[in-house]
């Protein structure tokens, strides 16, 4: 009979998830599993549904990242009905798409993330949150969060005609564009948030950079694994959220393989686990071979880590430099410590505020010239974009009248289910030991091994009374409960 | 003059997460405009001098959502709830400020954080918060499957919960025939 503590839900996790790890008699860690719900029916919901209904539905699926699925949904239909938008609205697109990623990553790392590190990961739980980041830091930096999410929002509801669920985006390109006041506006808005991006990674060089006990936490074995990368990049192989090919990176950090988003089939499968409804994505080319890493091994990872070592480099000055420092101060590519993803999102925010400025001062961003008319029959598509967090993929098939036949979805999230359930069985295997007594902050410290991937299962339910109660239960060798121990249940 | 503002919340294609929705449209139909603005006829109630009360239906949390209810006085939120503790369909009103704060330390989602901590963040900063948020919430009974439809017992709850709206709505001078 194994010891088992159960963590379950998850703090901080969209949906309800469950640690539950199993002790051996030796009270050491035995196994662990990372449980999470299905959201049951989404693909029978969509069938029979015309394909243009795809970019209003699949943003609904998660109310943390619609931006990303109205992108995929689009990019998607535009290649069921053989239409190629015109450069103006792709432009307006990533435009928009560039102002969220600004907003989505300021607030995991100011008010998720960013508590581990200024707080400290075993600080008092009271103090562990964003209220705590601006007791210490400074009331300035709560307004300055704010003010980036408010910016990200005005050029969403300008582009997308609503502040979080665009609406917009139709096969061909988008119903509206923006006017020439619009566009100085948007400009405006977007020097403010290369500055906001500036002020994070100087933020993170102080306080996480700075403090030699945060440098080794990051640089430990406890958060590492060898894996293979995946991210798109543009035709320079650099990153890129909206568009391109989605390339990946042996753990060596040599290119794999390179593939147009509607070929995704032939390189990426889906592994079944008896105690999960959630499938894990492995690479065709190379096979599962389990929960392990290493060359051998298919299991991939999608994150903004990722995409930093799948690409050669960033399409911006600003995000470039860092980029280099980066890898400098953490020993060259490919770089596999899992915490170091707080620093490279902060990175992409940078890019993503820089590529914000770049396509709002070009002239054609105000054009008129923001759809084509599809006049092809419909049949099959694949849109890919770079959601926050992760490769996102939606794949259609219709009927010739557009109507939906087929939908396969794979999440952000998905890919890195595999290197996250391995994570937290890392972690946990080196922080709980024989006769470790079981603290708060340790376990925060296992949670904070599946938080660097920002996981999102895709739920938007907003239930009350909040989700997220912490339950660790420590079972003993006969499987009763002898501690209980809640955050809030 | 109060402004009130009135929220549906939920995922309008997730089952019963979607009952807020539908009372929120329903709360609407009973208010002679969305916008309602109407003179106190006996100065009592909110404001004195009137009110505006809003309707808005969203899918948002946290962060986002405070910034939805910042510059109003006063806040309703009708909202499905999974307590486990009572049959599908009960409605219950419920202070925001008595509910726990899921998060204290933790957060509620890997994204965002609380309601109670966003509009906490909020006030710090010194953001024009609600005085008060009242939440009306449903007991769900399926949030996991996709669908536009409410279980029987939720969508049973539904005039209960509007009825529980509107007597909310009761100290404010507006005509809700």
């Amino acid at each position: 009979m194994t010891q088992r503590i159960t963590i379950d839900p998850i703090t901080r996790l969209e949906g309800h998830g469950k640690i539950e790890i199993f002790l051996d008699k030796k009270g050491d860690v035995e196994n662990t599993y990372f449980q999470i719900p299905e959201l049951r029916g989404f693909e029978r919901f969509c069938v029979g549904r015309p394909v243009e209904e795809m970019p209003l539905l699949t943003n609904r699926i998660c109310g943390v990242c619609p931006e990303a699925h109205h992108m995929a949904a689009a990019k998607a239909a535009d290649m069921v009905y053989h239409v190629d938008p015109p450069r103006t609205a792709k432009m307006l697109r990533e435009l928009l798409y560039s102002a969220f990623y600004v907003t989505d990553h300021a607030t995991h790392f100011y008010a998720l993330a960013g508590p581990d590190f200024v707080m400290g990961p075993d600080a008092p739980v009271a103090e562990r949150n964003i209220l705590g980041v601006i007791h210490k830091v400074g009331l300035e930096i709560g307004g300055k969060v704010i003010n980036a999410r408010k910016a990200g929002h005005t050029v969403i509801e300008m582009i997308g005609g609503r502040k979080v669920h665009p609406c917009t985006s139709i096969p061909g390109g988008l119903t509206k564009g923006i006017t020439k006041e619009q566009q100085k506006e948007i400009l405006e808005l977007g020097k403010w948030a290369v500055e906001f991006g500036q002020f994070s990674l100087k933020l993170f060089n102080d306080i996480v950079l700075g403090n030699k006990e945060y440098v080794d936490l990051i640089l430990g074995d406890i958060y590492t694994h060898r894996t293979y990368y995946m991210g798109m990049v543009d035709e320079n192989n650099h990153i890129n959220f909206y568009d391109g090919k989605v390339r990946v990176v042996s753990p060596e950090g040599k290119e794999f393989v390179k593939y147009a988003p509607q070929d995704y089939t032939q390189h990426i499968a889906e592994h079944v686990e008896p105690w999960t409804y959630l499938k894990f994505p492995y690479l065709k080319g190379v096979g599962w071979k389990g929960f392990t890493d290493g060359k051998e091994s298919g299991v991939y990872c999608a994150t903004p880590l990722s995409r930093l070592n799948a690409a050669d480099g960033m399409a911006t000055p600003l995000a470039q430099e860092e980029y280099e420092k980066f890898y400098k101060t953490l020993g060259g590519k490919p770089v596999h410590q899992r915490l170091a993803t707080h620093w490279a999102r902060l990175i992409e925010l940078l890019y993503a505020a820089e590529r914000w400025v770049e396509l709002a001062s070009a002239p054609e961003i105000a054009s008129d010239n923001f759809h084509t008319k599809p006049t092809e029959v419909p049949t099959e598509g694949v849109g890919i974009v770079e959601a926050p967090r992760g490769t996102l993929t939606h794949h259609y098939i219709t009927d010739e009248r557009g109507v939906l036949t087929k939908v396969n979805l794979i999440v952000g999230t998905t890919n890195n289910y595999a290197p996250i359930s391995m994570s937290i069985n890392k972690a946990a295997s080196s922080l709980i030991k024989k006769g470790t007594v079981v603290t708060e902050g340790m376990l925060n410290m296992v949670e904070m091994a599946f938080r660097a991937y920002d996981p999102c299962f895709g739920c938007a339910t907003h239930s009350l009374p909040g989700k997220m109660p912490l339950q660790v239960i420590i079972r003993d060798a006969e499987g009763k409960s002898v501690e209980v121990l809640k955050q809030y249940c | 003059m109060t402004k009130i503002l009135v929220i549906g919340l939920g995922n309008p294609i997730l089952g019963d997460d979607g009952v807020g929705w539908k009372v929120a449209e329903e709360v609407k139909a009973h208010l002679p405009s969305p916008r309602l603005r109407h003179p106190s006829p006996n100065g009592r109630g909110e404001g004195g001098e009137g009110s505006t009360i809003e309707v808005e239906c969203l899918s948002l949390g946290g962060l986002s959502l405070m910034e939805h209810l910042l510059g109003y006085e006063r806040a309703i939120i009708v909202d499905s709830m999974e307590t486990g503790q009572s049959p599908a369909g009960s409605v219950q009103i419920i202070p925001l400020a008595s509910l726990p704060d899921p998060m204290s330390g933790h957060s509620a989602s890997a994204h965002d954080t609380s309601l109670m901590t966003a509009l906490k963040t909020a006030e710090v900063i010194g953001a024009d918060i609600p005085r008060q948020v009242d939440v009306v919430a449903i007991e769900a009974q399926n949030v996991y499957d996709f669908s536009e439809e409410l279980s029987p017992p939720v969508a049973a709850a539904v005039p209960e919960a509007v009825q529980a709206v509107l007597n909310l709505l009761q100290g404010v001078p507006h005509d809700l025939s």
